[in-house]
């Protein structure tokens, strides 16, 4: 997947490329390979400068001609000058009707003419400047790292000018000035978040992709991704001390969160500037930031040049990714555990049960109930599958091997079994008549669906059309598992906002496996996930995940009650977790008769059970 | 046979065998036991020295990988689970056999973890510590580990069907 990054320069986009691209497969030697494109984009990234006449890219783009070798110069200057103006004693209000400026995009000759009118004195110590203005790192450090609970980012002003320079500026500036607003990293949980202790490793990975070697002063200056930052001489006498990636991590989410409100602007213009800024960006980060920013920049360029994802994937490819997911990560076993605890309770009792499941996949969900309905005491009851699932783009019927493999289970385990596969385009598709249900008195019916239903947002009236089909099947029990998260806002910079916080906190989840091959896997899966939310719209974006209020009211209204899980499947949630290596974060928490699992304090997946409303008594399971 | 031995009769009962069989066998050095009497002294041994047994030699690597000890060591101490023992035991079998169930998911269960449970009113079974003499298991163990075990044997068949 890291390859993609070809397809980010402006020169090199391949529309074969990109789409070959989504069927690579782990991420594999990715190291030497990385080292190899950035050197071939820093050499772009100068080309770029000398072809816009020495302009600085960014800045040009927003209406300000600022030479590239003079953006040092430039913010050193911007620096005194705010210096000077939170001096300054007197009423300066002259400046704005006096001062005239004849060509208001020449930046550095703009701030000439201000420093002079504010500032008599022509031997500005620009040491002592730089000393007064930069603050202590390590307090700062401080208050920036401390983990909170709270998982919101404000949003950021871009009609402010004042931006720009703060942007480009060395970190000094920028950390006196925002005590919290614009640089709120509270909304990155987790370990997405450099510590300290990485700085030394990153320096000398930013070292090693230093564009232009300058003078052996500037160690600690600002790494290659500021633009402009050329080696320019001046650099030399400027003290100011680094935050090293930890200042590329802001700048990255940052550049993440603008790159997006471009897209929604429909700036592309800028929203092509600032991806190629993410891309450098990206590569300066390690751990679950990289993999996330990649994954987002890519879906972000995918927007933006038009090169939509092919959709869909075959299946053969997609079950092996989410095998893998299954194996690195609780999620799926716990959703899988949860929901057969619902309806093992539900089928108490019943001689003759049968599952109609919208998520058949591989059918790993079945095994486990097969085995407690084999040990049920008085025996196992007669087992019906139903199994839903698209069609397979090579034809083979997938679905009946699936059916097989779980026949010869149930044979082992002495559990009378049926099976029946359905291939269906859509849920919509379905009919309660085509599946032959039995009438409920004989046989009971639980309907599973385990990351599907949202799947159905994406075209009208189709989660209607299933939810009413689902309520002819009159089931005992339907249980749902869903992602818990609101990805499916009108506004496509609140879903990229939303999304860019879950799958940060889903990736670092992750990174605690032992397994790269599993969670290299993982990741990819995810990763077209992250692809589709993006990149797409209409039709084809079916990564519509909603919260778990959300799927309560929808379900509420349309006649379904809430059963509530009980301690059981609590209990065996939190055994799987103990059991499961690779992450002490891991939380199961119980809200409303809801099982949620999530990573630290973030819940990521929820399991709900439902049943129809007119139901006489609802009980709970015990 | 039904009588409850400790750890140091168990010995006892081993080293009168030993000497009786040397003094049967003269010179030959070599322990020889039967293999019927040999699971009879493993049958009270407990997990632990079960499995260090099976170490020894192939005599008694063989006789202590017998489904049926471990059956009665897995089941002595968990939770009535409300089904019969035939039963439990076709499908347990089935599905791969008590010692795999007791060796990658029981023995796990019952050592001390460091990841603490989610801190909420429904706190789990208390982990217990490996050393005592008797683990008990509870409900939602057995459940679990029969569920994993499940899984396991599904996604083993997957391979085999795969490979065809």
């Amino acid at each position: 997947m890291k390859r993609e990054h070809q397809h980010l320069l402006p020169n090199i986009v391949d529309p074969s490329m990109a789409a070959n691209s989504t069927r690579g497969g782990g991420g594999g030697s990715s190291g030497y390979s990385m080292a190899a494109t950035t050197t071939g984009k820093s050499k772009l990234w100068e080309e770029e400068a000398q072809l816009n006449g020495g302009m600085d890219e960014l800045l040009a783009v927003l209406g300000y001609k600022v030479r590239s070798s003079d953006m040092a110069d430039v913010a050193q200057k911007l620096e005194q000058l705010e210096e000077v103006m939170g001096n300054v004693q007197d009423d300066i209000s002259h400046l704005a009707s006096d001062t005239v400026h004849y060509n208001p995009s020449d930046l550095s000759t703009w701030i000439e003419s201000m420093l002079s009118e504010l500032n008599p004195s022509p031997n500005f110590d620009p040491m002592a400047a730089a000393a007064a203005a930069t603050p202590p790192p390590q307090s700062l450090d401080d208050s920036f790292w401390t983990p909170t609970e709270s998982s919101t980012i404000t949003s950021i002003d871009f009609s402010d000018s004042s931006r720009q320079h703060q942007r480009q500026h060395k970190n000094s500036m920028v950390f006196e000035d925002d005590s919290s607003s614009e640089y709120d990293l509270k909304a990155i949980p987790g370990k997405a978040i450099y510590d300290q202790t990485q700085h030394t490793e990153s320096s000398t990975s930013r070292e090693a992709k230093r564009l232009k070697p300058s003078s052996g002063s500037n160690t600690d200056l600002l790494s290659p991704s500021s633009i402009g930052a050329f080696g320019v001489p001046t650099e030399s006498t400027r003290p100011v001390v680094l935050v090293d990636s930890q200042e590329n991590g802001i700048r990255l989410v940052h550049a993440l969160m603008a790159c997006a409100e471009a897209v929604q602007q429909n700036n592309f213009n800028l929203a092509e500037a600032l991806v190629k800024q993410i891309g450098f960006l990206a590569v300066s980060q390690v751990g679950a930031m990289r993999k996330v920013a990649t994954y987002f920049a890519e879906a972000l360029a995918r927007r933006i040049y038009r090169l939509y994802p092919e959709n869909p994937l075959d299946h053969s490819f997609r079950d092996i990714l989410q095998m893998h997911f299954y194996e690195t990560c609780p999620y799926l076993k716990f959703a899988h555990f949860t929901a057969n605890q619902a309806i093992l309770e539900a089928f108490e009792g019943k001689k003759r049960v049968h599952v109609i499941d919208f998520s058949m996949n591989q059918g790993m969900q079945w095994p486990a109930l097969m085995q407690a309905l084999a040990l049920r005491p008085g025996g196992p009851p007669a087992f019906r599958l139903t199994g839903i699932g698209p069609p397979a783009s090579d034809n083979s019927d997938h679905l009946q091997e699936v059916g097989w493999k779980l026949a010869q289970l149930a044979e082992t385990i002495h559990v009378e079994f049926e099976y029946r596969g359905f291939v269906a385009n859509s849920l919509a598709d379905l009919d309660a008549s085509m599946l032959e249900l039995r009438p409920s008195e004989v046989e009971s019916v639980a309907v599973n669906s385990v990351f599907e239903l949202h799947k159905l947002l994406a075209r009208p009236g189709a989660i209607e059309k299933v939810l009413s089909v689902v309520k002819q099947m009159k089931p005992e029990i339907v249980t749902l598992v869903e992602q818990e998260a609101n990805h499916n806002g009108p506004v496509f910079l609140d879903r990229f906002t939303e999304s860019l916080h879950y799958y940060s906190t889903l990736f670092d989840s992750l990174e605690g496996s032992v397994n790269t091959q599993d969670k290299v896997m993982s990741e990819v899966y995810l990763g077209k996930q992250i692809c589709n939310l993006v990149a797409c719209e209409g039709v084809d974006r079916v990564e519509r995940h909603e919260t778990l209020v959300q799927w309560r009211s929808r379900l509420s209204s349309t006649g379904f009650s809430p059963v509530h899980l009980g301690s059981n499947a609590f209990k065996q949630a939190s055994m799987l977790l103990a059991l499961f290596a690779g992450g002490d974060g891991y939380r199961v928490e119980e809200n409303n008769g809801c099982l949620m699992l999530g990573w630290h304090t973030r819940p990521l997946i929820t399991t709900s059970a439902w049943q129809l409303a007119n139901k006489t008594g609802s009980y709970s399971l015990s | 046979m039904k009588r409850a031995f400790s750890g140091d009769d168990v010995k006892m009962k081993k080293v009168k065998l030993e000497e009786e069989d040397e003094l049967t066998k003269g010179s030959t050095g070599s322990v020889y036991l039967d293999d019927n009497l040999l699971f009879e002294v493993f049958k009270h041994a407990d997990a632990r020295t079960l499995a260090m047994a099976g170490c020894v030699s192939k005599q008694w690597h063989k006789t202590s990988q017998d489904e049926r000890l471990w059956e009665l060591i897995c089941t002595k101490h968990w939770a009535n689970i409300g089904c019969g023992n035939q039963q439990l035991r076709s499908v347990v079998l089935a599905l791969g056999g008590f010692r795999r169930l007791h060796s990658l998911y029981l023995w796990p269960l019952s050592k001390p973890n460091s990841s603490s449970a989610s801190s909420s009113s429904w706190a789990p079974f208390p982990p217990m510590i490996g050393s005592k003499p008797t683990t008990r298991w509870g409900k939602d163990e057995v459940h679990v580990s029969l569920s994993l075990l499940s899984i396991r044997y599904y996604e083993k068949m997957n391979f085999n069907n795969r490979s065809r």
